[in-house]
């Protein structure tokens, strides 16, 4: 992800920014929330409560991204010799 | 013109054939050979504007002035590797004058003369190994199969959302697992064809086009150059039994990455040698 401050693109920038930081966030719940699942050691109704909450996490982050125009490779930063932020794939 | 610098491209053997008359190299100068003691710098003069330390430096961090020097440089050593096997300098190795080269050529004549006979009648081929985004989410059969069929529903429910994130995630794990075990063997099987083997880091990064999938191997072979035909059939072999990995071979190149000097890399004799073939695929 690229930072140009440019009046125009400043918007989209700081969103692309602050989503990134939230995907960061909700991809770590998620995977904490799937190995609890695998492990079993969630009630069934706990299981539906934490998926369907991921569930609309994610469906808000699509529409957030797609509000502006950015695609899920966008919200990533690259930290040099430590790779990207987020897992490419 | 006395003010130049001397860029040095390569370093081979006298070559059997002159170079093209309108090869042009860095800054287009037509590049010219000086020859010392049994050896050829292939060079041309270069500008101290561009090249002295301080601008270089400053061009060093430009990309547009770094991929045109590096396709001029390029350019040379793959029309000089026609006609003979050079050792390829790094890019932008610059001195001040011919005597400055010559210095070189005479200091630096026994490692020089060490990796040239390593690389002599060699090319080098490049195999890279690309695990393709789609296939890592459901490529083959079985749990993977169904969990990418399903996943084009919505889920029904929270616990079915979490129970497809499981399954996709096992099956990101499998095709990532299959493709390392495929680039372990298709690197071993590819260096028995090769006098030498380099593993570089597999590609990721901005410069990685990211429709190009995950990298998983990146490799360098020194190959003899009367050996090529087998190692590109090796590789043509693979076709079509590797759903959702693509193999890229690049080449033939000089030897670029085998520019190291043997000697000081065989010295604990037999053990790295080996490592280095176990590594395999490893990112």
């Amino acid at each position: 992800m690229k930072m140009d401050l440019e009046p125009d693109t400043v918007e989209r920038d700081l969103v692309a920014l602050v989503l990134t930081v939230v995907e960061l966030l909700r991809e770590l719940m998620e995977r904490q929330a799937v190995r609890r699942f695998e492990s079993g050691e969630l009630t069934e109704d706990q299981e539906e409560r934490v998926g369907m909450t991921l569930m609309l996490l994610e469906d808000r982050m699509t529409r957030l991204r797609e509000r502006y125009g950015l695609r899920p490779e966008d919200l990533n930063l690259d930290l040099g010799p430590l790779g990207p932020l987020l897992p490419r794939d | 013109m006395n003010d130049d610098l001397r860029y040095v491209y390569a370093v081979c053997r006298p070559p059997a054939a002159p170079l093209h008359a309108d090869l042009t190299g860095v800054g287009g100068a037509p590049p010219r050979q000086l020859t010392h003691e049994g050896l050829v710098a292939v060079v041309s003069p270069v500008p101290e504007r561009d090249f002295g330390r301080e601008p270089l430096r400053a061009h060093l961090e430009d990309l547009r002035w770094l991929a045109e020097t590096a396709r001029a440089h390029q350019n040379v050593v793959a029309a000089l590797a026609t006609v003979t096997c050079p050792l390829p300098l790094r890019l932008a190795t610059v001195f001040h004058d011919d005597s400055g080269v010559r210095a070189m050529l005479e200091d630096e004549s026994e490692r020089l003369h060490r990796i040239l006979d390593r690389i002599d009648g060699h090319v080098e081929w490049g195999v890279k190994v690309w695990l393709g985004a789609a296939s890592a989410d459901g490529d083959g059969s079985g749990d993977s199969g169904s969990a990418a069929a399903a996943s084009s529903r919505a889920p029904r429910s929270g616990r079915d959302y979490l129970r497809r994130r499981r399954a996709g995630n096992a099956a990101r794990e499998e095709a990532l697992a299959r493709a390392d075990v495929f680039a372990r063997r298709l690197h071993g099987d590819l260096s028995r064809y090769a006098a030498d083997a380099r593993l570089h880091p597999v590609q990721s990064g901005p410069l990685t086009d990211a429709g190009s999938g995950r990298n998983i191997l990146n490799s360098a072979y020194l190959v003899p150059r009367t050996w090529s035909e087998e190692f590109l059939e090796l590789i043509g072999r693979t076709e079509g039994t590797r759903p959702g990995l693509r193999v890229e071979v690049t080449g033939p190149w000089a030897a670029y990455s085998f520019t190291d000097d043997p000697d000081a890399r065989e010295e604990p004799h037999g053990g790295e040698g080996a490592a280095r073939q176990d590594a395999g695929g490893t990112p």
